[in-house]
């Protein structure tokens, strides 16, 4: 950090307190980089480890959620985004909200349409068999 | 806040081996110029997890739909690749926040030698994924010279999907795992090769001397889209390689 000094010092013109503001720039230590390499290369060993057993349905949970861990490394500490502004993050993580909505509606019209095709009473089998497998007639070759 | 001036602000090079930076004329000070190009970008960034987040959700409907044809396509793929691929992208991550960081205390020869390194992995990563390709191609499962030819009413099936072993016979729309994986794969394989191209730009910059700890703006958001592209293929590894 003692080149943040030196440009401090170098910025003697009227915009020395822009300078200032400029050097709060957070340098992160190379020993906190290595850390966090060494914590995702191992976390993508878990991520192999963990795909050998079968946990059923919690598999997908189990693997996004570490992907997730991952990701929550990299945008902190690789991408800087704990030490950027206010604004900043809140202009990338709320594309994550936006994401969550998309995801949420797909899921629920997914669920929906089961629910709607185990509830019904009437002959409409054929129409949801439709639906789900249109190229039924090619067959398995 | 500055008070009038419209001219241009000079920021002074640390030595003599560096330029020092005029800030753009729109700017009036060199933070409001470091701060709106870093605000533009993760704008954009934001933009690019949407246009990726398009894709996951596919994903996730067609999983939740044909889960089998999922696991079984899931098992052509080649998890020690893809666990490589994810290595070499996670270490050219590293190179680049450490290129960063070089950029940020001065340091042009240290700042060289990331950016370098980053773009052999970027470069390892782009050979990796050619060979996983070459071997689709090869099985029929994903025939490139066939990628644009349509449906084909012979068989039955799209044009690009030829599946000479039989291995997805036993499941339905074997292709649609396929369809899924070169389309993520091949978005995100040009998200590289931009990346590359960005980091080879701020390389010739940083011989130049134009990065420094007064001006080291573009090396650090080429830095951020170099990441956005470990973030994306963090979740496509497990979803291709290891279908949960």
């Amino acid at each position: 950090m003692s080149d943040k000094t030196q440009s401090d010092h170098a910025q003697g013109d009227g915009h020395a307190h822009g300078e200032l503001d400029m050097g709060h720039t957070h340098v992160s230590s190379s020993a906190m980089f290595m850390t966090v390499l060494i914590a995702l290369l191992f976390l993508t060993f878990i991520t192999v480890a963990v795909a050998q057993f079968d946990f059923g349905s919690a598999n997908m949970l189990i693997a996004m959620g570490i992907a997730s861990v991952k990701a929550s490394l990299v945008i902190a500490f690789f991408m800087h985004l704990k030490w950027d502004t206010a604004v900043n993050k809140l202009m990338f993580l709320s594309s994550f909200l936006f994401l969550s909505l998309l995801f949420i509606f797909t899921l629920a019209d997914q669920f929906t349409r089961r629910l709607d095709h185990e509830l019904h009473t009437t002959p409409s089998e054929p129409v949801d068999g439709a639906w789900v497998q249109p190229a039924k007639s090619d067959g398995p070759h | 806040m500055s008070h009038d001036d419209h001219h241009a602000v000079v920021i002074p090079a640390p030595g003599s081996e560096f330029v020092p930076h005029t800030v753009a004329h729109h700017f009036s000070t060199p933070v409001q110029e470091f701060q709106a190009g870093k605000l533009g970008f993760w704008l954009f960034l934001a933009t690019e997890i949407l246009l990726f987040g398009g894709l996951f959700a596919a994903y996730f409907y067609f999983h939740e739909l044909f889960p089998q044809t999922f696991r079984v396509g899931g098992e052509q793929l080649d998890w020690r690749l893809g666990a490589l691929n994810t290595s070499v992208l996670l270490l050219s991550s590293w190179t680049m926040a450490m290129g960063v960081r070089s950029a940020q205390t001065s340091q042009k020869t240290k700042t060289i030698v990331y950016l370098i390194l980053t773009v052999l992995g970027a470069v390892g990563f782009m050979v990796i994924k050619f060979i996983e390709y070459r071997a689709k191609n090869e099985h029929g499962l994903i025939c490139f010279g066939h990628l644009f030819d349509g449906y084909d009413m012979a068989s039955g099936q799209v044009s690009w999907f030829k599946d000479y072993h039989g291995v997805m016979a036993n499941v339905p729309h074997g292709h649609m795992f396929f369809a899924i994986y070169l389309t993520m794969t091949a978005i995100h394989g040009l998200h590289v090769i931009i990346g590359a191209i960005a980091i080879l730009y701020v390389l010739r910059g940083t011989a130049m001397g134009r990065y420094h700890a007064g001006y080291y703006l573009p090396v650090d958001l080429v830095g951020l889209y170099w990441h956005l592209v470990d973030l994306i293929w963090i979740f496509l590894f497990p979803l291709l390689y290891l279908v949960p």
